[in-house]
């Protein structure tokens, strides 16, 4: 979703940080609108639950950890050759300006060399945790192919061997090995999207010794 | 943020579903408010600020009616939603029969085909080598000056997705204005050989069965077909049978693994053109075991074979000598030939052999764009007659056909170089003076000469005048032969630069077509002007205009009349009727002459009711009886012949040449082929030998080469490719190749390869074990994307009856891209 403005990806973030959130909006919201949320009153914020569930790169730390470990640097979504990794909304507080993917726009086609882990310093992204990313469902009423015509689109496009197969001309997920890329969700060309993408936030965190 | 989206959509996710369980029960799958990315048509009911809202309070303020799908032959119905002069939804239309509320990928999308960011929006004419944009009263002078300059060297290119006015229109100014030949449609490339085949066996044109075979065969046989991706709601009608509890067998006979094989029991992997030797085959059991219909054959069959020199009629012959050319093809001949196992054929044959099984055969291009394409056809249907499998529901040989009215328009209105409305032909003086006194021109107004056929023409056009070329302006109307020709580098690159040549192309999007012309029209499209088409099943369509067309877009029967009256104002005699009056002429209610050809009046009138009623008067006389325009304004299509009873009510027809469902087979017949071509109530039972192909694969160039559609896109991708959702599920064009071949030429799924013929090179990515799995020395290429032309690579040898080329075999060499 970058590239075509005319300046790279590492530009994006440093303008990020003088412009901050006049670019964020600007670059995401016409993008997908989302409906403003009213700002929760009477509630005791718990840091658990306050935890933005965004879709983030491949081999991130659970949640906080990469929250703790992120510096905002960049370098992954410079990284990306798919141009799938965006900063984060900065209203999104502590969040704000983080990696995340935005399967829609652009989505995680893992890349076997895994270019962003490689090239995350701080080490939020690590190549020893796991590459899941999110869970995927297929929503049957919306599928074309679980409504009685025929596509298999995201079964083919999707770039993990074994996460999707056709059963009777119906794509079926394998949730222990899905990673949540988020490819089925954008090449899926039902009237209403079928894919629904539930990012992961509690995700292991390796161990000190990797 | 995408997940935002889903988070933040709960709290009303469930009032979503309960939305969409309420319309999925009024039509199987439905509503067309969007996926939230850059959909700009239904981006108002898309996710968002306000999505719930949006769509329960939309649904009040939504105009809703009812129209044909643009896209394939199928011809199923959708419901339209317009709103604010803008369509914004698309829904399954459940009243329509073909689809019974259900639609294809492409079908729920058909909408957003109108509001690509690119339409063409005014007229463009191209000075110093660059469109630019004049007015309509130029533009039409200029098409007008051109034509008039030498109305012998013009010529028309029309399309199957005419609409049967548009065709109607086209057809009356060439033949019966100009007393011009030179028109001719792209569904030459599509389904000429299919004609031929019906006329060779028949004696008249068009399936004599219809979807409802679908819904009571037992036995379901694909010649070379693929309908779940490209006649997906039909293949769905057959399939879901088996959800129902039903058995229904599935026989895929094809030259590649489809999506259709998947839900086949038997998949007979066959050489290249030798489906000639499979049929044959059959046909020789069917005799040498003796299980063939004796009594069906003795009542209704004759026997023919090709005669010397070559015609479409070809020899009576008589049963033994069938016999004995049949002989021929034993099962294990057939399998040196075919390479499709004896055992095969004899499962086949068996299966035909049985009365108590229905069979329906399927075929769409892989039996017509073939060189041997009429030989084929006649061969299916042969072993249809032979066997009896005819006339009963369930029981029948159909061929479908791509584009939406190819039937309708290019069949039946006749928009073919030999060919006049109704079935008749211009070779035949009778037809001649029947169709000159409907339109009221003078008697021999209509050459009885035939024009230049689709290849024929083209290469004409590309031919310089000083080098024999006789055509110098052509029309191209609702198709894009740029990118459909076969051998472009041939039949169309070559115009560029020829400064005698002017291209004339009535469009709605930039395409590799209005890249060489010389005058664009922009175009209305669909359901922005009034329109009828005619599909695969005998069923014509009707709907009316729902918004307006962009800028100065305009309808192209509009576009046909203004040209013909600026040629009747430059006093081209061929523009009046035999009083003196202009031949378009429309009058209101009062006797006053209405000009249609000013856009202003258009619409004062519907012209195409009009044209309509006229064009009715031509279909009697080979019994496709048409009803009133008002009849198809109250239905989902009637199938013709459409005849009305005594009680005054219009009467469609599900299965022709059989007694009580065709109204023209007299009570006590049984079966009656009443155009039979020997005049005796008989079909004809072909033989036809297997020939070799034009190419065959040779050590040069080694591989076979087909060509053909995908399920996202639909023919060359103008409409759908301009869809976002499609465009993403299918984004650019492949080359499927074995696994073992890609070992062996040291390409993986993903890696660049060339493919060359003796015509032309392309560079696409591989894709091995992907949708489609050709065998070994086989591969497969998608023809939609515009940026990598299969045809010009595509060999243009053609049927010597039906002139159809044959895009789906030729020889080309296959290896991996050595970047330097």
């Amino acid at each position: 979703m970058s590239g075509d403005e005319g300046f790279s990806r590492r530009d994006l973030f440093r303008r990020l940080g003088a412009r901050g959130k006049e670019v964020a909006r600007a670059r995401l919201e016409p993008v997908i609108p989302v409906r403003p949320v009213a700002p929760a009153k009477n509630i005791e914020p718990r840091t658990r639950h306050r935890v933005v569930p965004l879709h983030r790169p491949p081999g991130a730390l659970d949640e906080e950890a990469f929250l703790a470990a992120c510096t905002k640097c960049g370098d992954c979504a410079s990284a990306c050759p798919h141009g799938a990794i965006v900063p984060a909304p900065a209203r999104f507080g502590p969040a704000g300006l983080t990696p995340t993917i935005i399967p829609m726009a652009s989505a995680c086609q893992m890349c076997p060399d895994t270019p962003c882990i490689t090239s995350c310093e701080p080490r939020a992204l690590r190549i020893e945790q796991p590459l899941r990313m999110a869970e995927a469902r297929i929503q049957p009423w919306a599928c074309l192919a679980h409504q009685g015509t025929f596509c298999s689109v995201c079964v083919e496009r999707c770039p993990v061997p074994g996460a999707m197969e056709l059963v009777d001309g119906k794509p079926i997920i394998d949730a222990s090995i899905c990673t949540g890329c988020g490819v089925c969700q954008y090449v899926c060309p039902a009237p209403e999207n079928a894919i629904l993408l539930m990012p992961l936030t509690a995700r292991p965190t390796a161990s000190p010794s990797s | 943020m995408n997940q935002q989206r889903a988070q933040q959509a709960s709290p009303f996710e469930s009032d979503r579903r309960n939305f969409l369980k309420l319309t999925a029960m009024a039509a199987a799958t439905s509503v067309a408010s969007s996926t939230a990315f850059g959909s700009s048509a239904f981006g108002e009911t898309a996710f968002g600020a306000d999505s719930t809202d949006a769509t329960e309070a939309g649904a009040s303020d939504v105009r809703w009616d009812k129209a044909p799908c643009r896209f394939c032959g199928t011809g199923c119905h959708v419901q339209v939603g317009v709103r604010e002069g803008k369509v914004v939804a698309i829904a399954g239309d459940p009243l329509a029969e073909v689809n019974k509320g259900l639609l294809c990928m492409k079908g729920y999308h058909v909408g957003l085909a109108l509001y690509g960011k690119d339409r063409l929006t005014q007229p463009l004419l191209r000075v110093d080598g660059e469109l630019q944009p004049i007015s309509w009263e130029r533009a039409i002078q200029i098409a007008a000056e051109k034509i008039h300059a030498a109305p012998e060297r013009f010529a028309f290119y029309g399309s199957g997705q005419w609409t049967i006015p548009e065709g109607y229109a086209a057809q009356k100014f060439m033949k019966g204005g100009l007393g011009n030949n030179h028109i001719d449609p792209n569904a030459r490339l599509c389904m000429a050989s299919a004609v031929t085949g019906f006329i060779a066996t028949y004696g008249v044109d068009e399936p004599a069965g219809c979807y409802d075979d679908l819904d009571q065969c037992d036995v379901l046989i694909t010649w070379g077909n693929n309908p779940a991706e490209m006649h997906p709601v039909l293949y769905s009608r057959v399939v879901d049978r088996r959800s129902r509890g039903e058995t229904v067998e599935i026989i895929d006979i094809s030259t590649r693994r489809t999506r259709t094989t998947e839900h086949a029991q038997r998949h007979l992997v066959f050489r290249p053109h030798s489906d000639l030797a499979i049929a044959n085959g059959i046909a020789h059991l069917l005799i040498a075991n003796g299980n063939y219909d004796e009594e069906f054959v003795n009542k209704h069959c004759a026997f023919r074979a090709p005669s010397d020199p070559p015609t479409l009629p070809g020899r009576p012959i008589s049963f033994d000598e069938y016999k004995g050319f049949v002989a021929e093809y034993t099962p294990e001949h057939v399998e040196k030939i075919s390479g499709v196992p004896a055992d095969e054929i004899r499962y086949l044959a068996a299966l035909f052999g049985r009365r108590d099984v229905k069979i329906t055969s399927l075929w769409c291009m892989g039996m017509n764009q073939h060189t041997q394409g009429t030989a084929i056809n006649c061969l299916v249907h042969g072993i249809h007659l032979l066997s009896g499998h005819f006339g009963r529901a369930g029981d029948a040989p159909t061929s479908l056909t791509g584009q939406p009215s190819a039937c309708g328009t290019v069949r039946e209105v006749g928009t073919l170089a030999h060919a006049l409305p109704g079935g008749r032909v211009v070779m035949n003086s009778e037809h001649r003076a029947q169709s000159e006194q409907i339109w009221n021109v003078p008697a021999g107004r209509i050459s009885p000469m035939p024009g230049f056929h689709t290849v024929a023409m083209w290469d004409s056009f590309c031919t310089p005048l000083a080098d024999g070329g006789k055509l110098d302006t052509l029309w191209v109307q609702v198709t894009n032969p740029g990118q459909t020709l076969p051998n472009l580098h041939k039949l169309f690159n070559r115009k560029e630069g020829l400064e005698d040549k002017f291209l004339i192309v009535s469009e709605v999007y930039p395409t590799a077509t209005t890249a060489l012309a010389d005058l664009v029209f922009p175009s209305a499209m669909w359901v922005e002007k009034n329109g009828m088409f005619g599909n695969s099943e005998r069923r014509t369509q009707q709907w009316f205009k729902q918004v307006e067309p962009p800028g100065d877009a305009r309808d192209d029967v509009w576009q046909t009349i203004a040209v013909a009256h600026r040629l009747h104002e430059l006093g081209v005699p061929g523009m009046k009727d035999k009083d003196g009056r202009f031949l378009f002429r429309e009058e209101d209610s009062g006797g006053k002459e209405v000009p249609i050809w000013e856009w202003e009046h258009y619409y004062d009138l519907n012209v195409d009711e009009r044209l309509f009623e006229e064009y009715r008067k031509f279909t009697r006389l080979k019994h496709k009886d048409l009803a009133p325009y008002s009849e198809y304004v109250k239905t989902r299509g009637l199938r013709w012949p459409v005849v009305q009873s005594d009680a005054g009510e219009w009467r469609e027809t599900r299965f022709r040449f059989v007694e009580e469902q065709d109204p023209y087979v007299a009570k006590g017949k049984g079966i009656d082929f009443y155009h039979s071509p020997t005049h005796d109530g008989r079909a004809q039972v072909w033989f036809s030998p297997y020939v070799d192909p034009p190419e065959s694969p040779d050590e040069a160039y080694p591989f076979w080469l087909c060509t053909g559609r995908v399920i996202e896109h639909w023919h060359t991708g103008t409409m759908t490719r301009r869809i976002p959702q499609l465009d993403r599920a299918m984004p650019r064009a492949y080359v499927e190749l074995h696994r073992a071949d890609a070992e062996a030429l040291g390409v993986t799924s993903g890696d660049v390869v060339v493919i060359e013929s003796r015509r032309g090179r392309i560079e696409l990515p591989a894709w091995i074990d992907g949708r489609g799995q050709p065998p070994r020395g086989s591969v497969f290429v998608p023809f939609f994307d515009e940026s990598k032309l299969i045809n010009e690579v595509t060999l243009d040898a053609y049927d010597p009856f039906s002139k159809q080329p044959d895009y789906k075999k030729c020889a080309v060499s296959v290896r991996k891209l050595v970047k330097p």
